[in-house]
């Protein structure tokens, strides 16, 4: 079932080193690339190929290139978002760990095409290991000729420079990432303008996720027409699902697009924890809103999970089984959120913490019956009218929980207790 | 003006291209609330309470950061803009303590007020509200960050204004937000205080109470007071304050912004500035010297102790016997008033405003030919120049408002901007784009390198400088000494930074020169100016001004207070029209300036003086001589509000009103005519100064009934140039241009006349005067406030001399030179050239003058520890 | 000084692979974690002299981000992910089972000065929860057992 384009070679524990990596085709792309496409086409293939941003909006990637301004003296760059830090979310970990090179290569395919000569590779401050594998490959491709001035003799230059974040999710948001780039705090800031036309230093800048980064190798060598083969009419190619919780076979997924939620977390996950019944599925991360069990054959598409209610997001499907709080899953959630607010922007930073401390107090047993509309009110008086995404992904679980879960609320703040056990201990082997 | 129309709920509002729909709205009357927007500040967006609907948006948009496109249809009173206005407050309120009550912003509070006008009246918030507790044994949460500003985290809304006009517009960095989300928590870096000179203006622009003023607090209530309108008198600056007062005492100063001069931000000497008023060292009543001791009198013994003395003098000399001396602080009726009696009353010439000088008070006859004086420039001009030069000033401390205008070129298009002066100054690192530091007493020769430098890049544009190639080549043959090499080893500048900043000035378009107090003190002015001239005609579109030193310095000498030259700086030819105002005739006896009077008073043919407000004693560089020179006088009249310096040697003082008791017109360095409000009356037994003048005359034989300053400046409107208001009524919020003829003659270059400064081996270090940070001139001395910030004198010195010395910060150092020594405690600055004294002007305890002799064109001393 | 010289050629080295130098503050305030443990002003000031940056600059931004705190911690830092996959699978339990078992509370130093514990958001180790962090290393997959030999491991190496 699984479609293994871009973790063909995770598996191999030696695929980080370059000569492994070239011995699997890696930089071929790369020269294929300087030898024979012009920036131009390039973005054309990638337009033509369909490929979606895969760090969780899924805006069509060659379409985003295409506003960096052409006629400018500035300096264009590029910035390979490595900030995983969605909750669920582990899949470009995968990469950078166990394909390192193709990131690499990624990067470099994206700087040509937009003409950036400095790439940036902003990858979570944790990410340790992750972090030393891409240097080393970033080392290893420069003593190789596939980095540096006048690569492979066709005249560009091109560096990359590898930066750890400090720890701060909301660095993954693009804007912040490119405060956090600067050496400032991670601040969101007002779009427009628009980082394609005005980002890092002022100048027009490109960010991509690693994932969506990885797949343009294989764009370059097999072609559009091949990767817009793959996945449904409007989701093109594959995706690595990342799928935790209360499954009996957790881990990363690499499926076309399209296939169910129930092969996924049915079929390769293994089923349910226990087999105990399914009670809900966070199907893209925890800023996206989660699905009932009647939604298992959802098809993993971008268009499809919105359809059934949900959003695709960055493909960590998050499966929560049925003695599971929903009220505790909300607070858990609520918590991340009001520490990960940045603080610019006021309904963001008041709001994440007073959702919080509402849904804290009726897990604690000290609801009202009006803490529900309330929280509603203060999800709906966030979302949307926030600086950056944040506030809106902050207002989703509780907007969500709330709408399919309302009884279990209900039950809290008229027991004092959650209607169903939620004391998840570790397991002792 | 407009250049297409939006519809703000259903109304047309006319929008300039790339104005916000913010701005577009405002400008119409629409009211949209805001917090975290500023006119000034670079919109962030953070607040939200400015969110509107946009048709065909699918989300709210903030307005303030939005720019308005042609056909928007924007609402911003919706149901859905209602609702999320009335979330953000909530938000805002969740946290907010509500202690409006003991809140020093209460009845001034933008949260206040907003939540009136948009919130809700109840609250949905259950849970504790946080605290950022600073002392736990205490219920208030205040923390003091700076010598003056208190922090209140708990009220904060995180609008950032303080830390973005800290950033923004003073390019300071000594206040910034911490932490994240929620916790972000406003403060100076660890360590440190906020105290920079623009510091107050967090406080004014902190939209609720979370940064107070100590001066402010808890005193009276905002509702309770009165407004009026005063010119700030520290600096030529000329910013517009607002005095509040309540029971005829003031209570704090705050900006009453003003585009064409402040923008709205203040210095904190102008804010502070205000408290020397109600000092307890102001003079309360009249006094007259009686057995050698000044007593306290009444104002009749007074004038008639006067009226006795001035006959006597006037019987043996006549009028020459007389001078006037009037600072530059006061008020154009005042000084127009001031040299009317003196020229009519008394009839003497003898009057001057200038005391900072030891030579050439009067520009030299190719100066004046030249018409090398200020060019008309304002605020906007620097604000456009793509490069601007700092000449020989320490312009942030002299000139702080215009530093922010310089300032704000660089942060709204990157102007750069060159400083050369003879010390580092506080404007510094962040502002200049290259700082150089020249001996003093070689600027004019700095100057000259750098045209020929210009020349050798030959990129100026010889169409721009109207000056034939024989012209240039004849000039570079006669000032050959001065360029290249030999002019680098004279300044000690190095070539390779002279061609820097060449290349910089080549390229400009537009370029203003800012000549400060180290050009005008110079005893080479004369030369420093036409330097000044020749590299202005080298230089595309530039400007310069020669900043005045003091806050109606330009106003002194355009009313008369200068021996020869007449009201509306009217020639001696035009006196008939004086004599046919002032019903009589005045003296045809040629006047003397400030250091011909001395030498008249020193050689018994002055005998009496008339000082209104100057401090000739402490600011006149020659410190010895200025005080035996006073010790003759057989009859001196100081009219001053403190027991200065040169009120010391006074017999009779008559105690004169501050710049809040009184009303009138002071003209910044712009020209600039601005009318200033009476904010308070006279403190104690003061008058104001038109009322002392008219006293005076009338006493000494003529009457002029002008007691009041209306009545003054509608005489004195018949000198001002054409178009000038004729009564106070008619002076509006934008002032009057008294715009110069003269200006910008083009000439041939001048020829460089310039003395090598003699070395002395024995009194090895310049001595440079310049100001204490937060002080300026000698009255924020009596300023509690400011005296918070820097208390007491130093000796500024160098890291490596200190280490020569082996002095470190605080040791007792002794200044001497020839003339005289001074003691102080030691100052070690950072990036401060060697060989080199800095010595604070501000303070009584060390008059820098008694060091100075007024021969010298340079100050040396040697320096050792006590 | 605190920094050594190594780190401050490492921070001045790094600070010129970037178009502007403010850019560097991050990696140089992970130079010197790094070599520290913690953070403290004189390290900001540092820092900010080796850079030619305003302390400000360093002070706010390290104050932002999680990675650079000010207090010192154990030997080992132990930071247990309490985000919603590895909630789901008992992260909470495994935090009071280590603070119970090292006899600490939250953001304590053990007697020892071998361990914090402090709880952390997701650090990206979803699939194989429970999961800690402890220094720079993940350690995945966590059972009662596990975590039993992994601390007798530290203790031993010390």
């Amino acid at each position: 079932m699984e479609t293994k384009l871009l973790s063909q070679f995770v598996g191999d524990p030696q695929q980080h080193s370059i000569e492994r990596a070239i011995e699997h085709g890696a930089y071929q792309a790369w020269q294929k690339v300087l030898k024979e496409i012009a920036p131009a086409d390039l973005i054309q293939i990638v337009k033509d190929s369909g490929l979606r941003g895969r760090g969780g909006a899924g805006f069509p990637t060659g379409m985003k290139w295409g506003f960096v301004p052409k006629e400018t003296l500035k300096p264009k760059y590029l910035c390979c978002n490595a900030d995983e830090s969605e909750p669920g979310t582990c899949k470009d970990r995968v990469l950078l760990e166990g394909d390192p090179h193709a990131v690499v290569e990624g990067m470099m395919i994206a700087s040509y095409a937009i003409d950036c000569h400095t790439a940036f590779f902003y990858i979570r401050g944790e990410y340790d290991v992750g972090q030393v594998r891409m240097s080393k490959a970033i080392d290893d491709a420069y003593a190789k000729g596939f980095l540096g001035k006048n690569i492979l003799g066709s005249g560009y230059d091109l560096d990359i420079v590898v930066h750890r974040g400090g720890g701060a999710y909301i660095c993954g948001e693009e804007t912040a990432l490119l405060s956090s780039l600067e050496g400032d705090k991670g601040l969101a800031r007002l779009k427009p303008p628009f980082p394609a036309v005005e980002g890092l230093y002022n100048c027009p800048t490109i960010i991509n996720n690693v994932e969506t980064l990885a797949n343009l190798p294989h764009i370059v060598m097999k072609g559009a027409q091949w990767f817009a083969g793959l996945g449904t009419e409007k989701s093109k190619g594959t995706r690595i699902f990342s799928v935790s919780g209360h499954v009996k076979n957790p881990g990363n997924y690499e499926l076309e697009l399209g296939y169910s939620l129930r092969d996924l977390v049915y079929g390769l996950a293994g089923g349910i924890l226990d087999d105990k019944p399914l009670k809900a599925i966070i199907p893209g991360g925890s800023s996206t809103p989660l699905l009932l069990p009647d939604k298992i054959d959802t098809k993993l598409d971008f268009e499809s999970v919105a359809a059934a209610g949900s959003m695709l997001g960055s493909g960590a499907v998050i499966v929560i089984h049925e003695e599971t709080c929903i009220v505790w899953v909300a607070e858990i959630l609520a918590h991340f959120y009001m520490h990960e607010s940045c603080g610019k922007c006021t309904p963001c930073r008041q709001g994440t913490g007073w959702m919080y401390e509402i849904l804290r107090r009726i897990e604690a047993g000290h609801g009202k019956m009006e803490d529900i509309d309330t929280l509603l009110d203060i999800a709906d008086n966030i979302e949307g009218n926030t600086i950056c995404p944040l506030g809106d992904a902050a207002a989703v679980p509780v907007i969500s929980t709330v709408k399919l879960f309302r009884d279990e609320y209900v039950y809290h703040i008229e027991h004092g207790k959650c209607k169903v056990r939620s004391q998840f201990r570790l397991r002792v082997k | 003006m407009s250049d297409f129309n939006i519809t703000v709920n259903g109304q047309q509002v006319p929008v300039t291209k790339g104005q916000t729909v913010l701005q577009a709205s405002l400008a119409a009357g629409i009211d949209i609330p805001v917090f975290c927007w500023h006119a000034q500040l670079v919109p962030v967006g953070a607040c939200r309470i400015c969110l509107v609907e946009i048709e065909k948006l699918p989300k709210l948009q903030v307005a303030c950061a939005t720019i308005a496109s042609e056909g928007m249809i924007v609402h911003t009173d919706s149901p859905k803009t209602i609702k999320a206005r009335q979330g953000v407050l909530e938000f805002i309120l969740a946290h907010h303590p509500l202690d409006c009550p003991t809140c020093d912003k209460g009845g001034e509070c933008d949260l206040q007020n907003l939540t009136f006008k948009y919130g809700l009246d109840y609250s949905r918030q259950h849970e504790p509200k946080h605290r950022v507790i600073v002392d736990a044994n205490s219920t208030f949460d205040d923390l003091l960050i700076g010598p003056e500003i208190i922090r209140n985290q708990n009220r904060c809304i995180h609008c950032y204004r303080c830390t973005r006009i800290v950033d923004e517009i003073a390019f300071e960095d000594d206040l910034g937000a911490y932490q994240r989300g929620y916790h972000t928590e406003i403060l100076p870096p660890p360590g440190r205080e906020i105290r920079n000179l623009y510091s107050g203006n967090v406080v004014e622009y902190c939209p609720v109470g979370a940064l107070t003023n100590d001066d402010w607090r808890y005193k009276v209530r905002v509702w309770l007071t009165k407004q009026t309108n005063v010119i700030c008198p520290h600096c030529p600056d000329g910013c517009n304050l607002k005095l509040w007062t309540f029971h005829n005492k003031l209570f704090r100063a705050t900006s009453n912004a003003n585009e064409n001069i402040d923008n709205g931000f203040l210095c904190d000497i102008g804010r502070y500035g205000y408290r020397y008023v109600a000092s307890a060292d102001r003079i309360k009543r009249p006094m007259v010297r009686r057995a050698g001791e000044l007593v306290e009198t009444g104002w009749e013994e007074a004038l008639t102790f006067i009226k006795k003395q001035t006959d006597d003098i006037k019987s043996k000399l006549s009028g020459s016997g007389f001078f006037g001396f009037i600072g530059d602080i006061r008020t154009n009726e005042e000084i127009y008033a001031f040299q009317r009696l003196l020229r009519r009353v008394i009839g003497s010439n003898n009057i001057d405003h200038r005391f900072h000088r030891r030579r050439r008070l009067t520009p030299g006859e190719e100066v004046i030919s030249r018409g090398i004086e200020s060019d008309n420039a304002e605020y906007k001009d620097i604000e456009n120049a793509d490069v601007i030069i700092v000449l020989g000033s320490d312009l942030h401390s002299e000139n702080p408002i215009t530093s922010l205008r310089v300032k704000r070129a660089v942060k709204r298009h990157n102007a750069k901007v060159i400083l050369l002066n003879p010390l580092p100054t506080p404007l510094g690192k962040r502002t200049a784009t290259v700082e150089v530091i020249y001996k003093q007493g070689t600027a004019a020769v700095l100057l000259h390198s750098l045209i020929d430098a210009m020349v050798d890049l030959n990129q100026f544009d010889a169409s721009a400088v109207k000056l034939s190639a024989a012209d240039i080549a004849d000039f570079r043959k006669a000032n050959a000494a001065y360029s290249g090499v030999k002019g680098s080893e004279i300044t000690g500048v190095d070539v390779s930074l002279v061609a820097r900043v060449a290349e910089m000035l080549a390229a400009a378009q537009n370029v203003f020169i800012l000549a400060g107090s180290y050009i005008e003190r110079d005893p080479l002015r004369d030369s420093l100016h036409l330097a000044v001239a020749n590299l202005q005609s080298f230089c595309k579109s530039a400007r310069k001004i020669f900043l005045p030193p003091d806050s109606n310095s330009v106003g002194a000498a355009f009313l008369g207070a200068e021996p020869t030259v007449l009201p509306g700086r009217q020639s001696w030819a035009k006196k008939a029209v004086c004599e046919d105002l002032w019903h009589g005739p005045i003296s045809d006896a040629p006047g003397k300036d400030t250091i011909g009077i001395l030498e008249a008073i020193d050689e018994d043919e002055i005998e009496c003086g008339f000082v209104f407000n100057a401090d000739p004693v402490r600011l006149f560089p020659d410190g010895e001589y200025v005080r035996s020179v006073m010790e003759k006088l057989k009859l001196l009249v100081v009219i001053d509000s403190f027991m200065t310096d040169t009120a010391r040697f006074a017999d009779v003082i008559l105690p004169l009103s501050t710049f809040a008791e009184i009303e009138g017109t002071r003209v910044n360095w712009e020209k600039r005519m601005q009318y200033s409000q009476r904010a308070i009356p006279p403190l104690h037994e003061s008058k104001p100064g038109c009322q002392i003048i008219e006293l005076l005359a009338d006493r000494l034989g003529v009457r002029f009934n002008q007691p009041n300053p209306a009545d003054v400046y509608q005489e004195m409107a018949k000198f001002l140039p054409t178009g000038a208001p004729t009564i106070y009524a008619g002076i509006g919020k934008d002032g009057f241009l008294i715009r110069s003829v003269a200006a910008n003659k083009p000439g041939k270059l001048a020829d460089l006349r310039f003395v090598a400064p003699a070395i002395d081996t024995e009194y090895r270090f310049f001595l440079l005067v310049g100001n204490a940070d937060h002080h300026r001139g000698a009255l924020t001395e009596r300023n509690e406030t400011l005296m918070k910030f820097t208390s007491e004198p130093f000796v500024g010195i160098s890291e490596a001399d200190a280490t020569d010395l082996a002095v470190s910060d605080g040791d007792l150092v002794k200044v001497e030179s020839k003339y005289g020594r001074v003691v102080g405690k030691a100052m070690i600055l950072r990036d401060f050239p060697s060989r080199r004294v800095l010595l604070p002007e501000n303070f009584g305890e060390m008059s820098t003058n008694v060091l100075m002799g007024r021969q010298d064109k340079i100050d040396l001393v040697r320096l050792a520890k006590m | 000084m605190i920094l050594s010289d190594s780190a401050k050629l490492q921070i001045s080295q790094t600070a010129t692979r970037y178009p502007k130098v403010r850019s560097a503050i991050l990696p140089a305030l992970h130079v010197a974690y790094e070599e520290h443990g913690y953070l403290s002003d004189q390290m900001y000031e540092e820092i900010a002299q080796v850079l030619g940056v305003k302390f400000i600059e360093v002070a706010e931004a390290a104050s932002f981000y999680t990675m650079f705190p000010k207090a010192k911690r154990g030997k080992y830092l132990i930071q247990v992910c309490r985000n919603i996959s590895c909630a789901l699978l008992g992260s909470h339990h495994l935090t009071t089972y280590l603070l119970d078992k090292l006899n600490v509370g939250l953001g304590e130093i053990t007697a020892d000065g071998l361990f914090t514990v402090v709880e952390a958001e997701c650090l990206g180790s979803c699939t194989t929860a429970p999961m800690m962090q402890v220094n720079a290393h993940y350690y995945e997959n966590l059972t009662v057992e596990k975590v039993d030999r992994l601390i007798e491991e530290f203790r031993s190496q010390k």
